[in-house]
């Protein structure tokens, strides 16, 4: 069964005329790498409250439609349950730390469900290491960098071992070496802890190349759902003005030209590489 | 602001800094009480001079003279109205023993000043937090408090962004009369309360994300243990405590001036 499946999921936000999102119908699969982007207020950031509870239980306002996250129906269980599940991290990193320390705050999600402390401990060094930070644990947070704040907001969500992590534009307020190392990491956890991610992104260029799947929205609606090299080498894609990345416009520029590359590159690395071999013909 | 610069923790790791709150919180108490008990400057003196090695132990002297510094201004309030209306009623034959008298109360405030500084400069808010859990504070209130505490310098540097940006704008804020000049911060403050609602929304968002209010018997990384400090700190107290009381209703205080007769004689 998928780890998460939505059918005709329909959302309206309390005192909106308008819905939000509108009849999404999607599958993720446990141990996938989805990449979710689209025009700005397209819904990414209504659809990604959708999987951990908060909307309808934070949010209240208008659900129809099927949402279920893990086995479980997120109407019927409440955000706490689904938080042991589901890690939401967000895209300001000042607004969701709230401790006077890093390992305080990594151990936030864990004191709440009541784990003894021992067990707090391991689970809060072990977070701290996978992210890097564990160098940083006793400084008060409002002191560090945007980008280690935010490994802050990843450890912390960490911590609570989930098998789904949600990532809604984590990256926005850094630079681009920062989150270039904010992206890796996420690739890491995917890719060695096996945890699911869905990442919220604009930028392609540094994203495409992680992920097995890539969603684009827009209005409320999924209009593209499948394998990256499709998706960004489509038409449909290029015409709603999602930032495709560079390669791929080279790509198809030197397709025009009649230079035939095998498949749709990602990375600059993957080009370079192709066009290597090519030329070497 | 000086004064309050004083009071901001910073994490020092020294033996007085690993104490227990409750159990500085419970000598801050004590100190306090002990000041308010005289009137004389010689005890006051005494209770000064016995805080300054907690305050080199603790590794914060230079934190610890900033607040001082800071509280300065106050102290020479304090000393100026007690002279001059002890002045005024009294008359002129006094004078050395209201200007001791002035000083005296002037200690006074310094002391609590000295010992409040003392339990803030070495009490992280965390473990502040966590000992108010522990005198079974409702969590809630634990945890709005250490939050509230955890915002302080990210709300004044918003503020200060706000204020530097409407400037930019053209606005003065000095200019006109008084009513002018409150009217002039308007501007400032509802920038300032929109973005604080947006952003405690926000943190509940996040709160809610991480299990807030799962369970009723939520569990602490930290731990509050009273250790072998502990108890010496608590011994030390109620010590100073009995000699306190006793001394005062058994042991006849004198004055600066008496003991240095050379003073008083002019
Ligand atoms: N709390 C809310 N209350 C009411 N309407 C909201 C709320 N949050 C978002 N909306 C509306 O829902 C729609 C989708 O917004 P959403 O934030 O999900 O978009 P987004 O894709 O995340 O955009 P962005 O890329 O700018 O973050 C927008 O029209 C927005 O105005
Ligand atoms: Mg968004």
């Amino acid at each position: 069964m998928a780890i998460i499946e939505t059918e005709k999921l329909t959302y309206t936000y309390p005192g909106a005329e308008k819905t939000s999102i509108e009849n999404i119908s999607i599958k993720i699969e446990e141990g996938e790498f989805v990449l979710l982007t689209g025009p700005s207020g397209c819904g990414k950031t209504t659809l990604c409250r959708c999987f951990n509870g908060l909307i309808p239980h934070f949010y209240e306002g208008k659900l129809e439609g099927k949402i279920q996250v893990v086995g479980l129906d997120v109407v019927k269980h409440p955000i706490h349950e689904l938080a042991k599940h589901v890690g939401l991290v967000f895209q300001n990193p000042e607004n969701q730390l709230f401790a006077l320390s890093v390992e305080k705050d990594v151990a936030f999600g864990l004191e709440n469900l009541g784990i003894p402390r021992k067990e707090i401990r391991q689970r809060v060094d072990w977070a701290l290491k996978t992210t890097d930070i564990y160098h940083l644990r006793e400084r008060p947070p409002y002191e560090l960098s945007g980008g280690q704040q935010q490994r802050v907001a990843i450890a912390s969500v960490l911590a609570m071992q989930p098998e789904v992590m949600v990532l809604d534009e984590p990256t926005s307020f850094l630079d681009p070496l920062g989150a270039k190392r904010i992206f890796e990491d996420i690739h890491k956890l995917n890719k060695e802890l096996g945890i699911t991610i869905i990442l919220v992104e604009h930028r392609l260029d540094l994203t495409a190349k992680y992920a097995n799947r890539i969603i684009i929205m827009d209005n409320g609606k999924v209009i593209l759902n499948g394998k990256p090299r499709e998706i960004l080498d489509s038409e449909k894609a290029r015409l709603i003005g999602i930032g495709i990345p560079k390669v791929t416009r080279l790509y198809q520029f030197l397709n025009g030209k009649g230079m035939r590359l095998n498949y749709v590159p990602l990375s600059s690395e993957e080009m370079a590489k192709k066009l290597k071999e090519v030329f070497k013909q | 602001m000086s004064m309050f610069e004083g009071l901001k923790f910073r994490k020092v790791s020294s033996p007085i800094h690993d104490l227990d709150p409750r159990v500085k919180f419970f000598y801050v108490i004590a100190m306090f009480a002990v000041a308010v008990m005289y009137m004389e400057l010689l005890p006051l003196i005494v209770l000064f001079l016995i805080q300054v090695p907690l305050v080199t132990m603790a590794k914060v002297t230079k934190q610890w003279i900033k607040s001082m510094r800071g509280a300065a201004f106050f102290a020479s309030i304090i000393f100026f109205t007690n002279f001059i209306f002890s002045y005024l009623y009294q008359g002129q034959q006094a004078l050395p023993s209201i200007l001791e008298y002035s000083m005296a109360m002037t200690l006074r405030f310094i002391v609590l000043v000295e010992s409040f500084s003392i339990f803030f400069l070495t009490t992280s808010p965390d473990h502040l937090g966590l000992a108010l859990e522990k005198s079974h504070v409702p969590y809630e209130f634990c945890f709005a408090f250490t939050t509230a505490v955890r915002f302080v310098p990210v709300l004044a540097e918003e503020a200060q962004t706000i204020m530097d940006a409407q400037k930019a704008r053209g606005l003065e804020l000095e200019k006109g009369n008084i009513l002018k000049r409150v009217r002039n911060y308007i501007p400032i403050l509802i920038p300032l309360i929109v973005n604080a609602i947006r952003r405690s929304l926000e943190l509940a968002e996040a709160m809610e994300s991480r299990a807030w209010g799962a369970t009723k018997n939520r569990t602490n990384l930290y731990e509050l243990k009273l250790r072998r400090g502990d108890y010496i700190l608590a011994l030390l107290t109620v010590v100073m405590l009995v000699l306190a009381v006793y001394a005062r209703w058994h042991i006849p205080i004198p004055r600066i001036m008496e003991i240095f007769p050379w003073k008083a004689s002019r």
